[in-house]
C-alpha cells in the first residue's frame, strides 16, 4: 500500500477518462441550460460550466490523490481482505483505481436557481363545488425520465395546473421511492440548495480551507463561484505554499476566460505569458491581496532556487 | 419517563432536583439563576424578580437568545452514576438459560408498574430520550460502524429502543447527529429544463383573460330559425313585449313563478 500512495498522490491525470469525457460531451449537447441561447452566441461570450475547456481546468486543479479518494468510510464492519500481486497485477489495479476514481470526481453540474413551475392548462368553471380537495395526477410510465413526467393538479376551483417543483418531488419519492430520500424533506433542507452551497464555499473562503475539497468532486464547484464572484486570491495564496504552479497557472486562465474584458487577460492575450509571468500580471492587475501573493512568490522562488541549487 | 415511584435497588440514587441534567437541557427550562447549583430553594417566575407578581414589564429588552447553546456539563450525579461509561454498560439481562432471548422485553412498565430489573433508560428518570441531547443518543451508535445497537447488545426494552430509533433518525434529520452521506453518482439528465413538463408552454388561446374555457360557459344567442320556430308554436301564448331583445344580449331573468312553482 506504501508504494500505491506514493504513487497515488504523484499522478496528475492530464485528460478526463473516456467515460467521463462521453458524459460531458452528451451534456453540452442537450445543452445544460446554463446560458443556452445567449443573444452573444454562446462560447465566444461567456463560458459555461459544461464547456469542455472549462471543464478540463476544473479537472487538472482538482487533483486524483487515490487515498483520498477511498478513504476508509464508516460502514458495516467486515475483516480486512489481502490479496498477494505481483508488479504487473499491482499496476494494473492502481490502473482500475484511478478508472474508479475518475468516476467519482465527475463534477456536479453548477446549474441556475430553478424557476417556479406555474403553468395552467385548463379552467373548467363547471368542476367548482364538485370535489373539496385537489387531485394529484401523476404519469406512472416507467421508461421516462422524471424531468420529462407530467404532473398535474385539479384544484376544486376547476383550474387545471402543472405540478410545482416541490410537490413533482413529492410525488415522484412516493411513487419512485429512492432509497434514504423521504417525501417530505427534512428540516435541515428548508433553504435553496445553491444557497447552501454558496454558504458553504464563502466560508471556506474566510477560513482558507481549501484543501478539504481537494481531490473531491465538489471543487470544481468552488473554484467556479469564486472565479465568477472574483474572490480568488486565497485559493492562488493556497496553491502557492503547496508548490502547485501549474494549477496557478490554470485557475488564472480559467479566470481569463470567464473574465476576459479585464486588464490582465488583455495583457496576457498580448503578450502570450506562461508560468510565473502570467502570475504576476494577473497579481499586479486583479488581485486585492497583491502582498501576500507576492509574499508567497518569494518564498517559492527562493525554495525552488535554494533546491536548484544544492 | 412519567414513573414517579421511589427508587428500588436497582436503581440509581433519587436526586434532590428534578431538573438536573446529565449532559441535555431538561425539559422544562429553568430560570436563570434558579435552583441548579446556585442555592438550595427554588424560585418561580414573578416572585422577587421584579417586585413581585404582576409587576412593571421590563425596560430594557432581553438579550437575544444564543441559538446553538452549548449543552450543560454532566452534574455531578451523572458523574457518579456512570463516570465516563455509557449509560448501559454493567447491564445485565435477567433470563432462563445461557442463551438470552433476541428480543428485550416490550416494556418496563406495565399498567403503570415497573418490572424488577427495568433497562438502562428506564430505571433512571433524569435520562429523557429527545433527539436533542445529542451525547444520550450517541452512547447507542457504534463509533466504529455508526450502526444503532442491536436491544440485546444495550439491554434497553423494545420500547425505548423504537423511542431512540426515532430520536436518532430525527436527530440526524436536524443536522445535530452525524450521518454518513451515502455516494450519489451524478444523474445523467437533462437539466435544460426545456420539456414541456416542466417548463414553460404557451398558454392555450383560449384562455386568454376575458374569454371563456367553454363557449357554452357565456350565453350564446339561439339561432334564428329555432327562436322562429318557438314563436312560432307559442304564438298564441305570446305576451306582446315592448321589443324583442336585442340579438347579442341574453333575456333578463328575473326569478321565474315556474322555478317557485316546481319548487313547491
Amino acid at each position: 500500500m506504501a508504494a500505491l500512495g506514493a504513487w497515488g498522490s504523484a499522478v496528475a491525470p492530464a485528460r478526463l477518462s473516456r467515460v467521463a469525457r462521453a458524459l460531458w460531451a452528451w451534456r453540452a449537447r442537450r445543452c445544460l441550460g446554463q446560458d443556452a441561447g445567449a443573444a452573444d452566441g454562446g462560447k465566444a461570450a461567456k463560458p459555461s460550466f459544461a464547456d469542455e475547456a472549462v471543464q478540463n481546468l476544473l479537472y487538472k486543479m482538482t487533483g486524483l490523490n487515490l487515498q483520498k479518494v477511498f478513504r476508509p468510510v464508516k460502514k458495516e464492519l467486515k475483516p480486512p481482505k489481502y490479496k498477494l500481486m505481483t508488479e504487473a497485477q499491482l499496476e494494473e489495479a492502481t490502473r482500475k483505481a484511478i478508472e474508479e476514481a475518475k468516476e467519482k470526481l465527475i463534477m456536479p453540474p453548477v446549474l441556475n436557481e430553478r424557476e417556479p413551475i406555474d403553468d395552467v392548462l385548463a379552467e373548467d368553471k363547471f368542476l367548482e363545488g364538485t370535489e373539496s380537495t385537489k387531485y394529484v395526477f401523476t404519469d406512472l410510465t416507467y421508461s421516462i425520465p422524471h424531468r420529462e413526467r407530467f404532473i398535474v393538479v385539479r384544484e376544486p376551483n376547476g383550474v387545471l395546473r402543472k405540478a410545482t417543483w416541490e410537490e413533482r418531488d413529492r410525488m415522484i419519492q412516493i411513487f419512485f421511492p429512492k432509497e434514504g430520500r423521504r417525501v417530505i424533506p427534512p428540516v435541515i433542507f428548508k433553504d435553496e440548495h445553491l444557497v447552501v452551497h454558496h454558504r458553504t464555499y464563502d466560508d471556506i473562503e474566510k477560513h482558507a480551507k481549501y484543501d478539504l475539497l481537494r481531490s473531491t468532486r465538489h471543487f470544481g464547484g468552488m473554484v467556479w463561484y469564486l472565479v465568477n464572484k472574483k474572490k480568488t486570491d486565497g485559493l492562488l495564496i493556497d496553491m502557492i505554499h503547496r508548490d502547485l504552479l501549474d494549477d496557478t497557472t490554470s485557475l488564472i486562465t480559467l479566470y481569463h476566460m470567464v473574465h476576459p474584458e479585464c486588464q490582465s487577460a488583455k495583457e496576457a492575450k498580448e503578450g502570450k505569458l506562461q508560468g510565473v509571468d502570467l502570475i504576476k500580471v494577473f497579481v499586479k492587475t486583479e488581485s486585492q491581496k497583491e502582498g501576500y501573493i507576492q509574499l508567497a512568490l518569494q518564498a517559492y522562488e527562493e525554495a525552488m532556487a535554494t533546491s536548484t541549487a544544492s | 419517563m412519567t414513573s414517579h415511584t421511589p427508587p428500588h435497588p436497582g436503581c440509581p440514587p433519587a436526586l434532590q432536583h428534578p431538573g438536573s441534567t446529565q449532559g441535555h437541557p431538561a425539559p422544562p427550562v429553568p430560570l436563570p439563576g434558579s435552583a441548579l447549583g446556585v442555592s438550595g430553594e427554588r424560585r418561580y417566575r414573578g416572585e422577587g424578580e421584579i417586585g413581585g407578581l404582576g409587576g412593571v414589564p421590563n425596560p430594557s429588552p432581553p438579550p437575544p437568545k444564543n441559538p446553538h447553546p452549548s449543552p450543560p456539563p454532566p452534574s455531578t450525579e451523572y458523574r457518579v452514576t456512570y463516570g465516563n461509561k455509557p449509560v448501559w454498560l454493567g447491564y445485565r439481562r435477567n433470563h432462563k438459560g445461557a442463551i438470552p432471548p433476541q428480543r428485550t422485553r416490550k416494556a418496563c412498565l406495565r399498567k403503570g408498574k415497573p418490572v424488577g430489573n427495568p433497562c438502562p433508560i428506564c430505571r433512571d428518570r433524569n435520562l429523557h430520550v429527545d433527539f436533542r441531547n445529542v451525547k444520550l443518543l450517541n452512547q447507542f451508535i457504534c463509533p466504529h460502524s455508526g450502526v444503532v445497537f442491536h436491544p440485546t447488545h444495550t439491554g434497553v426494552c423494545m420500547k425505548q429502543h423504537k423511542l431512540l430509533t426515532k430520536a436518532i433518525e430525527q436527530a440526524q434529520d436536524h443536522g445535530l447527529l452525524w450521518l454518513q452521506v451515502p455516494y450519489v453518482p451524478v444523474p445523467r439528465d437533462d437539466f435544460s429544463n426545456q420539456h414541456p413538463a416542466v417548463g414553460k408552454t404557451p398558454p392555450a388561446p383560449v384562455l386568454a383573460p376575458g374569454r371563456p374555457w367553454y363557449p357554452w360557459y357565456e350565453w350564446q344567442p339561439p339561432p334564428a330559425a329555432a327562436v322562429a320556430r318557438m314563436r312560432r308554436l307559442y304564438k298564441d301564448y305570446l305576451k306582446e313585449e315592448t321589443a324583442p331583445p336585442a340579438a347579442g344580449t341574453p333575456p333578463d331573468n328575473p326569478s321565474t313563478p315556474s322555478v317557485e312553482h316546481r319548487g313547491e
